[in-house]
């Protein structure tokens, strides 16, 4: 609750023109911010792009930050998430030269920063096939362990929602990872209770 | 609600989450958040949205009051220039063109005066029931006619002419 007082407060000097609160919130967020990013997209570059700007977009209008809407770190992804939304929109504009261009991004090897081991690799490979809607919801719930409450701020969504979409996206990531062979499906094993 | 999952893709899923968990911004990420921060001054913060909008609308007025100005700018000069077009194209032609075939053509009619003793046009052929004139009609290469004179048919109509008609040039 401090940290989010806190961060109101960065905000707030931000928006009187202290461009320090701008390092002071990267510091605290920018990690963060940077998992998401890269556990959306196959480019580690354009992840980096992705939370540049949003960064960008929060020194522009450091005023739409309302504190009653949630704490800084929800507005934040917020702001990345639509960027992030906007920079694959943007992207099925654009057509690859090679066939096997996006062929060659999936592979995983020495190239993938984000994922070490080969079987992280795949798993990262099956994640990014999932549709965005589906990817974000297992973002920010199985990687980032947001509460729901948060995950519903953030998409601007009911908490309803965001159970029905990660059971959704949990059985299309399931089904990927088997299709990958990643999962022997027919071993009927005893599901694992979350919290 | 409880969730559930398959062990495996839980095992997968946290494995993936601690390599995540090492991602670190790079340098260059920090060097341009570092720019940034130094730039921030220079960076105007974006107006309220009220205002942009009314920028917005001024700015598409502008654009369409330009676009009509160049549109009605256009007609003009293109209303100038039809009529220098048609004017360059009659000069254009050749002296001697004239759209009558010769400069005048003569006709002769033979014309009898009927019982309402009018001058009407006959059958050179036909039997004369009375006195028969010859009139000479001249079209102008202008397309203007006239009878130049009307003269008694004391002779036989000239060979060369069934139909009563004889042309002649001047």
């Amino acid at each position: 609750m401090k940290k989010d007082s806190d961060d109101s407060e960065r905000m707030a000097r931000l928006a009187a023109g202290d461009t320090g609160a701008l390092r002071e919130l990267y510091e605290r967020h920018g990690r963060a911010l940077l998992r998401f990013s890269s556990a959306m997209c196959r480019s580690r570059q354009a992840a980096e792009d992705l939370v540049h700007d949003t960064f960008v977009a929060l020194l522009r209008g450091p005023h739409l930050f309302d504190p009653a809407q949630g704490t800084a770190y929800n507005y934040l992804c917020g702001v990345l998430r639509h960027r992030i939304s906007r920079h694959f929109r943007q992207q099925k504009r654009w057509v690859a030269l090679a066939d096997d261009d996006s062929a060659a991004a999936h592979e995983a090897g020495p190239a993938d920063e984000v994922a070490r081991s080969e079987v992280s690799a795949v798993f990262r490979q099956a994640m990014l096939e999932l549709p965005l809607q589906h990817r974000e919801i297992i973002a920010l719930c199985d990687l980032e362990e947001l509460p729901y409450h948060a995950v519903a701020a953030i998409l601007d969504c009911p908490i309803g929602t965001v159970r029905s979409r990660l059971h959704r996206a949990r059985a299309l990531l399931t089904i990927r990872l088997a299709s990958l062979e990643l999962l022997d499906l027919d071993q009927e094993p005893p599901l694992v209770q979350l919290s | 609600m409880t969730e559930t999952m398959h062990p495996q893709v839980a095992t997968l899923l946290s494995r993936y989450r601690r390599e995540l968990r090492d991602t670190k911004p790079s340098d260059a990420l920090d060097a341009r958040i570092a720019r940034l921060v130094a730039a921030g001054d220079r960076v105007s913060p974006q107006r309220p949205s009220r205002v942009r909008r009314v920028s917005f609308w001024a700015a598409a007025a502008s654009i369409a009051a330009v676009a009509i100005a160049v549109g009605i700018l256009i007609g003009i000069r293109l209303g100038h220039v039809a009529p220098t077009h048609g004017a360059q194209q009659q000069t254009a032609l050749p002296a001697d063109f004239s759209l009558w075939p010769a400069d005048s053509v003569a006709l002769q009619i033979p014309a009898e005066y009927s019982a309402q003793g009018t001058l009407v046009a006959v059958d050179p052929n036909a039997r004369s029931t009375g006195k028969r004139y010859w009139i000479d009609v001249v079209v102008s290469n202008d397309g203007t006619v006239r009878i130049d004179r009307i003269v008694p048919a004391e002779t036989s109509p000239k060979k060369g002419a069934p139909d009563g008609i004889t042309l002649q040039t001047p």
